[in-house]
């Protein structure tokens, strides 16, 4: 098999004096959906902070594209071609789409080939090209979310990280996004990483999965085999049986299996 | 009797007369503690024994009558106490069912006991009984502890606790004699609870212990293991097991000593600190556990650290050495041995929670002589017992001015033990057990002219000290005709801080093999400080760093054996075991049985022609 794209290996990261995550490896294969599941405060964020050099590791290696990457500023990863969609998606308001895109472009001087990805990512959201001159400030949230992440594809990248796309959208919204990303991953073979609190969307669209709690992967599997495990279908899913009484409030042991 | 020893101890032939001798004599003194949203409270006698009448009141007035049966799931919590003195009171039967058993199990209990009356923790545990009360027809009532998520819940057939004890409280009020008979109506010989033991073969055999064997164990054995109403211990271990049961909360009950009951068996070691326990027995399992975490926080340490607390181990366990030989311990090494117990062991004692601690007592598994000696060069005595359900928990206690590690102490002077021509380990005396529930044919296999055989292969030594080879069917033939005692090597390589539990393996084979489970915290954090990527727990058991970690340790175990008895493959299990597991037992050991038959490819992949 061939080396991953990225491969992360032991890394932990403090917040001041406290590790917030805790050794943690995981590994993404070009071409493919990773998704890291996980509660509030389990660490996704800081995993992808971690690997795009948001902040740096005390411990452990990040390696993108056979290159270790880790302590090293977020500009130069994202010259590696790794893109940050952050959690909350971060446009700037007062320029326009258009130019949010082209910050998105911003390390690149090819201007005929980014002409062309700007055509690409109207295709994937047409109502981009629709308001093309509004500040992104007006913008609705989905489409703030739409534009976040079509500014990362400007530079395309070779690998995508993607922090809670489903945030605060509508259920509508969040199905037709995780389409799109999906859409991208299968005809662009763009390489993702998805962090995810809407395990039932990221599951669907994922082909790998971690599970994350409190700074530690539990549980690593495709996400096929995940969706039956009946510690993510209770805990993750929301599914569970409802016993004897069929009002039960107590959980079950976790034991990710 | 002699004044002073009628303050600490109680009369009565009975359990029932003696608790409520307890309850009139001490009644307003601290019997349990209990953690309540973050604060201990504390429960008088006379609070406790209120309760217990209370309990058995609600039962008579529901119809319980003498020898009827009732059984409790629950966690070790104040009301198994409450409920099985208030059922022991009313002249009843109490049984005790694992927190941890699944509903086919719990059906299987309730009716191999004939239940009438089932107390439940909570809504988890009445939802395992619900779904099997069907199969249950002896089963009239079920009674719940704890009503959270309950309220709108109703069943002809189930109660709150606060109901039964409104129920009693109202009955005692029409029969203000009522309790006193009830209490007065069983006898020594009567049966007063079972203990379930989990048999290797077959389902779990009811042991009957009667209100004999209790009291017997109770006044003697505590002098052997002297504790008082000064003294604080922690509950925590399994209700169900003869050794929080008896040793524990009768021992207790018994002399006064102060019970704290944990919040959840997760929190133990938190609650040791709180509590600091004067007087503390556990099983090997929580010992290993306690040496471990330090082991590895002084890994942590800084270099000065670290050497400090080897000088000090070093010297605590040369004054242990002495203490074992039984020699007094040179001027010069007490003086040093003091200074180690000023700057670090008392630390090291403190971090543990074992600071006030008197004695420490191990037992229902074996434990490595090296972890008792390292307990010793703390500066705390560990006294091993032995026993089992069928001798009401001991049959043998290490004397505190005679450590021996690697027996088990002497035999108790209240009973008499012997070997058979075949090494089998025989006990007669007082604490011996009725018998099995509803298996006669058991019973006369186990109890033969008067004789319990404890299926334990040993010794008595030149001085008389108690010494356990192994479990008699456990002993391993290998195909060369070589009889190995597993448990010696096992223990041994338990003693790791990197192994949660070892099983070898070899009967019939030609040579030795070993299943292991490895500690996830310890192991894992090996493996971050090595740089090894890992997942999970599985991911972790199969990286070639950790392997090779627990095949050293495995390794370093064989030097101490002759060639036949070495270990020459190992394995891990990769999936991590929790107390449900039917290859664990509650208290955490793996069962020899169950994993020769779940792990058999594994272990034949030991075994397959390199």
């Amino acid at each position: 098999m061939s080396e991953p794209l990225l491969n992360v290996a032991n890394i932990e990261t403090y917040y001041g004096p406290i590790m917030a995550i805790r050794g943690i490896s995981l590994e993404a294969r070009q071409g493919s959906i990773v998704t890291v599941l996980g509660a509030n405060g389990a660490g996704k964020t800081t995993i992808l902070k971690t690997i795009s050099g948001v902040m740096d590791p005390q411990k452990g290696t990040v390696t993108f594209d056979g290159q270790e990457i880790q302590r090293q500023d977020p500009d130069k990863v994202m010259r590696y071609g790794l893109s940050h969609v952050p959690e909350g998606r971060e446009v700037f308001p007062l320029l326009s789409v258009r130019e949010n895109l082209m910050m998105g472009a911003y390390t690149r001087k090819d201007a005929d080939g980014i002409a062309q990805d700007m055509e690409l990512v109207y295709t994937y959201f047409p109502v981009l090209k629709e308001r093309s001159e509004q500040p992104a400030g007006q913008l609705s949230g989905g489409e703030q979310q739409m534009l976040a992440i079509s500014r990362a594809m400007m530079a395309r990248p070779k690998m995508m990280l993607l922090d809670e796309p489903s945030l605060g959208l509508s259920p509508r919204l969040v199905k037709e996004i995780f389409e799109i990303i999906v859409r991208m991953n299968r005809e662009q073979g763009m390489t993702m990483l998805l962090v995810e609190q809407n395990a039932h969307m990221a599951l669907n669209a994922a082909d790998y999965g971690y599970v994350l709690e409190v700074g530690r992967i539990v549980m690593g599997d495709t996400c096929a085999r995940l969706k039956e495990s009946d510690d993510i279908k209770e805990f993750y899913l929301g599914i569970k049986e409802h016993g004897a009484r069929g009002k039960r409030r107590w959980k079950r042991k976790k034991t990710w299996r | 009797m002699d004044r002073n020893q009628g303050s600490h101890t109680l009369a009565g032939d009975t359990m029932s007369r003696m608790f409520w001798d307890g309850v009139q004599r001490r009644a307003d003194r601290v019997i349990l503690r209990e953690k309540e949203l973050g604060i201990w409270k504390a429960v008088t006698w006379r609070e406790m024994g209120e309760k217990a009448r209370q309990v058995g009141m609600g039962l008579i007035a529901m119809g319980f009558e003498p020898g009827d049966r009732a059984s409790v799931l629950a966690n070790t919590v104040k009301e198994w106490l409450y409920a099985d003195m208030g059922v022991l009171g009313a002249g009843g039967v109490c049984s005790g069912i694992y927190p941890t058993d699944a509903p086919a199990q719990v059906e299987y209990l309730v009716n191999d006991s004939d239940s009438r009356y089932l107390f439940v923790e909570d809504e988890e545990q009445l939802d395992k009984i619900l779904e099997v009360r069907e199969r249950t027809p002896c089963l009239d009532k079920i009674i719940i502890f704890d009503m959270e998520g309950l309220r709108d819940f109703s069943d002809p057939m189930v109660i709150s606790l606060d109901e039964l004890l409104a129920l009693g409280a109202e009955h005692a009020s029409k029969h203000p004699n009522l309790w006193e008979e009830r209490i007065n109506c069983r006898e020594p010989d009567d049966l007063a609870i079972l203990v379930y033991t989990s048999g290797t073969t077959g389902p779990p055999k009811g042991a009957m212990l009667s209100h004999r064997n209790i009291v017997h164990q109770c006044s003697n054995a505590t002098r052997m293991l002297p504790q008082a109403d000064q003294d604080e211990r922690l509950s925590f271990l399994p209700m169900c097991h003869v050794a929080e049961r008896v040793v524990g909360c009768y021992f207790s009950l018994y002399t006064g000593t102060i019970m704290n009951f944990v919040e959840n068996p997760d929190t133990v070691p938190e609650n040791v600190r709180e509590v600091a326990p004067t007087v503390f027995g556990a099983v090997p399992r929580i010992w290993e556990k306690f040496y471990s975490a330090i082991t590895i926080a002084v890994s942590d340490a800084t270099k000065l650290q670290q050497w400090a607390y080897r000088t000090a181990i070093g010297i605590g366990l040369k004054v242990a050495d002495y203490k074992i030989e039984r020699k007094p311990v040179p001027a010069g090494l007490n003086f040093l041995h003091k200074i180690a117990a000023m700057v670090v062991l008392k630390n090291v004692r403190k971090m543990i929670g074992i600071d006030r601690a008197r004695w420490l007592v191990t037992g229902a598994a074996p434990i490595s002589p090296d972890l008792i000696r390292w307990y010793m060069a703390l500066g705390v005595d560990m006294l091993e017992v032995y026993g089992q359900t069928e001798t009401t928990a001991l049959t043998s206690i290490m004397p505190s001015d005679a450590i021996k590690p690697g027996t088990v102490g002497l035999p108790v002077d209240y009973g008499e033990v012997k070997i058979s021509p075949e090494s089998e380990i025989l006990v007669r005396g007082d604490y011996v057990f009725m018998g099995y529930l509803n298996q006669p044919e058991k019973t006369a296999e186990t109890i033969v002219d008067g004789w319990l055989h404890t299926g334990d292969v040993g010794y008595i030594d030149n001085e008389g000290y108690l010494k356990i080879t192994d479990r008699m069917k456990d002993i391993i033939i290998t195909a060369g005709g070589k009889n190995i005692t597993p448990s010696e090597i096992e223990n041994q390589i338990k003693f790791s801080p990197y192994v949660s539990d070892a099983v070898v393996i070899g009967d019939g084979k030609k040579y030795l093999t070993c299943l292991v489970m490895i500690d996830y915290e310890n192991v894992a954090k090996f493996a971050q400080d090595k740089d090894v990527p890992f997942t999970n727990y599985a991911s972790l058991c199969n990286t070639a760093e950790v392997q090779e970690l627990i095949w050293g340790e495995v390794h370093r175990v064989n030097q101490n054996f002759a060639q036949v008895e070495q270990i020459k493959k190992c394995r891990l299990i990769d999936q991590e075991l929790t107390a449900e597991d039917d290859e664990l037992t509650p208290t955490m050991k793996l069962k020899r049985k169950f994993v020769n038959e779940k792990y058999k490819d594994l272990i034949d992949s030991m075994y397959k022609a390199a």
